[in-house]
Order: structure tokens, then C-alpha cells, then sequence
């Protein structure tokens, strides 16, 4: 292989691991805060695909324009989501693992019904950009997933700022790291659990803009990406939002690699692979704390 | 001196788990510092999260200046007045000294004087202005309990509930802590607090108070109770015999 071609691959997998860091930082968030492992994260994603896929389809509205609308209409159903199932079972001392039925539960019941409305066909959002690509020299990058893991990474930025310069996102840190003393510091959690699932959720929404033309997508094809995301996120250490954008980056230049050398079918092994060497060697992640903490 | 804080006949427990307080009554006056003393497992440490707001009461009353909290969440509480520091050291470990006073005061909506207030903090111990920009959770066991203590000077509250600031410290540590609590009252705060090492409590208390079994047996002025017989071999571990 040539050094071409290497930069090639790792230029072609880190702007999809921006869209895979996207993805996961929803999911690391509600995490973090919640101890949810929202499973049904994946399924958000696809949901939101669907809502830029029909502006698109129907109004002609670019999906990074109608990104902002997907993550809207995606946060308003993750509070209803959290208020109608999470909050009773937020005293449970299972809480964690309760969430993971719960959270398929919620996954099978939108795969349904996106299926139901519309179909397990194939779809994917058809901008310009999506089939272009800038050139330089021998190399060549995707305008679409160029501008999707561009975008991917400034929102992330925008999340970090959020979370470190404002008084709601030092709440949101407070209470990841110490639920009582947060409630003690006159932080209302309850609120703040409500409104941080809310904007997983969004991130996801704003996600699914941008995978809607990255990826073709159907509502089943989020089974495959829950072992993804969760490779991601579990490689980078759970919570931790630096953690997933590690996680991501690094997975998915690793399955560039894999899927040019050993074709496309095998490059998802990679995250398969990687969960499982993650789990047995280090399950506390990368940038993760003692197992006990979590 | 008027009652700050009431506690009429409350019964509280964890879950579905008997009752720690059994009908406990305590009044805390206003500008006191109050040291509630017991043996293990009186349920000294339950009647401040009860206080606190972090566990319900199945009956009974509290009230803070005649206002009754039952039933108000611990951040509602916190906006009426009462400052808890708990006994596990309540801090956000990957916040820096200096985050952790910010969050310390997260009630006030004024960024100025919050701001003013870090600064008064920071020069009022200056081993955390040495360390502000440090992980709360890299400082040792003592300044950690220091930042606590003076986290609770950020808001300015009526009452702050100290449970056990001498746990697991030093005894030099421990007097340092007690110059804290002597600050916080100087500055106008009412300080109850609770002590498993009753000696170092009452001697810098004015009032205490003593509890077994969640219910108040006895209390009066610190210093008679630091020499009352009966509970210094109860509670002191001094037998009256070998005296």
C-alpha cells in the first residue's frame, strides 16, 4: 500500500468517524447524566434521517438546512419518550439495567412504525454535494461526508462550550459527577435529567440530518449501529464525551482500513471486534475511570 | 433568641426499611452552634438528610422560621436557607477547586456577585486559592473537607448542617475545620452539626444535643453536657466507676 493511499483511507475514515462521534455523543451524554443506556439511540437517528429525508423528498429543503428542524422535533419527542417511561423508574436501584429493555422496547416500537409508514426500502437524501467530491492531486474526499463530519465536529464543539460556559451545562456536569451533591448544590436533577435526555435525543435528530445523505438507511438498519455506537462509546470509556469523539475517529479509520483490505463486509466486523477486545482488556475504556465509579 | 430551625416529631426511614427517626424533636435558635451527639446508628446522619430535603418524612414536621419544608426538594430547600454538607465529601472531582466554588453557588443568578464571593472565599484560605485551578479530586482528604466547608460560605445561607467535619482528619486538620465553623457563625450563619467524636463537638458548641434510637434523650448548654455523668459514660466512653 501506498502512503497515497493510506492518507486516503484515513482521510476518508475520519470524517465519517465525525459523523460517528455525532452520533455517539448523544448517546455518552444520557449516559453520563441518566445512566440510561439508551439503546434505542440508533433508532433517533434513523428517525431523524427520515424527518430530512421527507423535507427534502417533499419541499426540496437541504438536509443541513433542515438539520436544526430534525433536531428540534427530535428533542421535543425525547422529552415525551423520557417523561412517559424513564422518570417513574428513576428511583429504582436497577435503574441502568432496567433502561436497557427498556430502551429496545422503545426501539422495536419506532422500528415498527417508521417501517410501518414507511417501508424497510432503502432511502437516502440525493443533495449535489452528496455524489461530488473535492480532488487533490491523487487524493479525494466526498463533499457529503466531508461537510457532514465538518459539521459533526463543530456541534460537538458547540456541546463541549455549552457544557463547560454555561450555568445549565454546569449542571449537567455536576450531576454526571455527583447526583446528591448537584441536588445539594440547589440543582434541580430532575429537571436537568429531563432536559439532558432531551438533547441526546436532538443530537441524534441533528445526527440523522447529516446520515441521511452519508448512509442509505431503513428503519431496521439501526440494529447494526447499536454495536457500533456502543463500540465507540465503551472504546472511548461510557460518559465521557471526549471518550466517543477518541472512540470514533480511531474505529473508524481502523474500519477503513479493514473494509479496503478485506472488503466492505468485513469492515462493521471491526466494531464487533473491538467491542468484545474492549469488554476483556480494558472495560473502563480509554479515557474511562475505575470500573466501580460507573 | 428565636427558634431558626424546628423539628417536631418526625419519623423518617430508608425505602420500606424500618424507622431510623423515631418521632425526633430539635430546635436549632439563630445564631447558635448546635452539635448533636449519639452513638452510632441514633440516626444523627438521618435526621440531617431529613433536613436536607433527601428523604421524606412519614410524619412529623420541620420548619424553618415558622415556613414548614416537608415535602420540598433539596434544591428548594437550599433557596430557603439550609446549607447541608454531607459526610461523604459532596464534591464534583474532575471540577477544579475553583468550578466546584462556582457550583457551590449555583443558587445565585448574579455572576458578580458570585464572582466576589469566590474571590472572599479564595482569600479566606489560601491553600485553595493555591490550588484553585486543581481537580477537587486530587486534593488531600483534609482540603477537600476545607473546600466543602467553605463552598458553603459562597451562598450564605441561615443555617449550615455539618455532618461530622472531623471524619477520617488529622487532629490539627480537625481544629482547622472548627475555625472554619467558628467563621461561618462569626459571619452570621447558625451551625448545626453532628459529631461521633462528641469531645471535639460540644467543646466547640454552644448548645447540644443528645440522640439515641431517633429521639432526642437530652439536651442543654454544650459545656454542662460535656460534663454531665451520665453522658460521659454513655456517650464519652468514660466509666463513671474507673473515674
Amino acid at each position: 500500500m501506498s502512503l497515497v493511499d493510506i492518507i486516503q483511507i484515513v482521510i476518508l475514515g475520519l470524517a465519517l468517524g465525525g459523523v460517528y462521534a455525532l452520533m455517539a455523543s448523544g448517546l455518552t451524554l444520557i449516559f453520563g447524566v441518566m445512566r440510561i443506556v439508551n439503546l434505542a439511540h440508533p433508532i433517533m437517528i434513523i428517525t431523524g434521517a427520515y424527518i430530512s429525508y421527507w423535507l427534502f423528498r417533499l419541499y426540496g429543503i437541504d438536509p443541513i438546512v433542515s438539520m436544526p428542524i430534525a433536531a428540534i422535533v427530535m428533542f421535543c419527542i425525547g422529552i415525551i419518550v423520557y417523561k412517559l417511561i424513564f422518570k417513574r423508574e428513576a428511583a429504582s436501584a436497577k435503574y441502568s439495567e432496567m433502561t436497557v429493555l427498556l430502551t429496545v422496547a422503545v426501539a422495536l416500537c419506532f422500528d415498527g412504525l417508521l417501517g410501518a409508514m414507511f417501508s424497510n426500502t432503502h432511502r437516502i437524501t440525493s443533495p449535489s454535494y452528496a455524489t461530488q467530491a473535492f480532488f487533490f492531486g491523487d487524493l479525494y474526499i466526498p463533499k457529503g461526508q466531508l461537510y457532514a463530519g465538518i459539521i459533526s465536529l463543530a456541534l460537538i464543539g458547540g456541546l463541549v462550550a455549552f457544557l463547560h460556559f454555561t450555568r445549565f451545562g454546569y449542571a449537567i456536569r455536576a450531576t454526571t459527577q455527583n447526583r446528591d451533591a448537584a441536588q445539594l448544590m440547589g440543582v434541580n436533577v430532575g429537571r436537568v435529567s429531563i432536559i439532558t435526555f432531551g438533547i441526546g435525543i436532538g443530537l441524534a435528530g441533528a445526527a440523522g440530518a447529516l446520515v441521511s445523505f452519508v448512509f442509505s438507511f431503513f428503519p431496521a438498519k439501526h440494529w447494526e449501529w447499536i454495536a457500533i455506537l456502543m463500540s465507540l462509546v465503551v472504546l472511548g470509556g461510557m460518559g465521557k464525551l471526549a471518550g466517543a469523539v477518541l472512540g470514533a475517529l480511531t474505529l473508524a479509520v481502523v474500519a477503513a482500513f479493514v473494509g479496503t483490505y478485506a472488503g466492505a463486509t468485513w469492515s462493521t466486523l471491526t466494531f464487533f471486534l473491538a467491542l468484545f477486545v474492549i469488554l476483556l482488556v480494558r472495560p473502563q475504556g480509554l479515557l474511562g475511570d475505575r470500573l466501580e465509579e460507573m | 433568641m428565636a427558634e431558626l430551625l424546628e423539628v417536631d416529631n418526625v419519623v423518617a426511614g430508608y425505602g420500606r426499611g424500618p424507622a431510623i427517626l423515631n418521632g425526633t424533636t430539635l430546635h436549632v435558635r439563630s445564631g447558635q452552634i448546635q452539635c448533636v451527639i449519639g452513638p452510632n446508628g441514633a440516626g444523627k446522619s438521618t435526621l440531617m438528610k431529613a433536613i436536607a430535603g433527601l428523604l421524606p418524612l412519614r410524619s412529623g414536621e420541620i420548619r424553618l422560621k415558622g415556613e414548614r419544608l416537608s415535602g420540598l426538594r433539596p434544591d428548594q430547600i437550599l433557596h430557603k436557607g439550609i446549607c447541608f454538607v454531607p459526610q461523604e465529601r459532596a464534591l464534583f472531582p474532575k471540577m477544579t477547586v475553583r468550578e466546584n466554588l462556582r457550583m457551590g453557588g449555583f443558587i445565585l443568578e448574579d455572576r458578580g456577585t458570585l464572582a466576589r464571593r469566590i474571590d472572599t472565599v479564595l482569600e479566606a484560605f489560601p491553600i485553595l486559592r493555591e490550588r484553585a485551578g486543581q481537580r477537587a479530586g486530587t486534593l488531600s482528604g483534609g482540603q477537600q473537607q476545607m473546600l466543602t466547608m467553605a463552598r458553603t460560605l459562597i451562598v450564605e445561607p441561615e443555617l449550615v448542617m455539618l455532618d461530622e467535619p472531623s471524619l477520617g482528619l488529622a487532629p490539627q486538620i480537625v481544629e482547622q475545620m472548627y475555625d472554619i465553623v467558628h467563621m461561618l457563625r462569626q459571619r452570621g450563619m447558625t451551625v448545626l452539626l453532628v459529631e461521633q467524636n462528641a469531645v471535639v463537638g460540644l467543646s466547640n458548641a454552644d448548645w447540644g444535643s443528645v440522640l439515641d434510637l431517633g429521639q432526642t434523650l437530652f439536651e442543654g448548654p454544650a459545656a454542662e453536657i460535656l460534663s454531665d455523668p451520665r453522658i460521659q459514660e454513655l456517650y464519652l466512653g468514660k466509666s463513671t466507676e474507673a473515674a
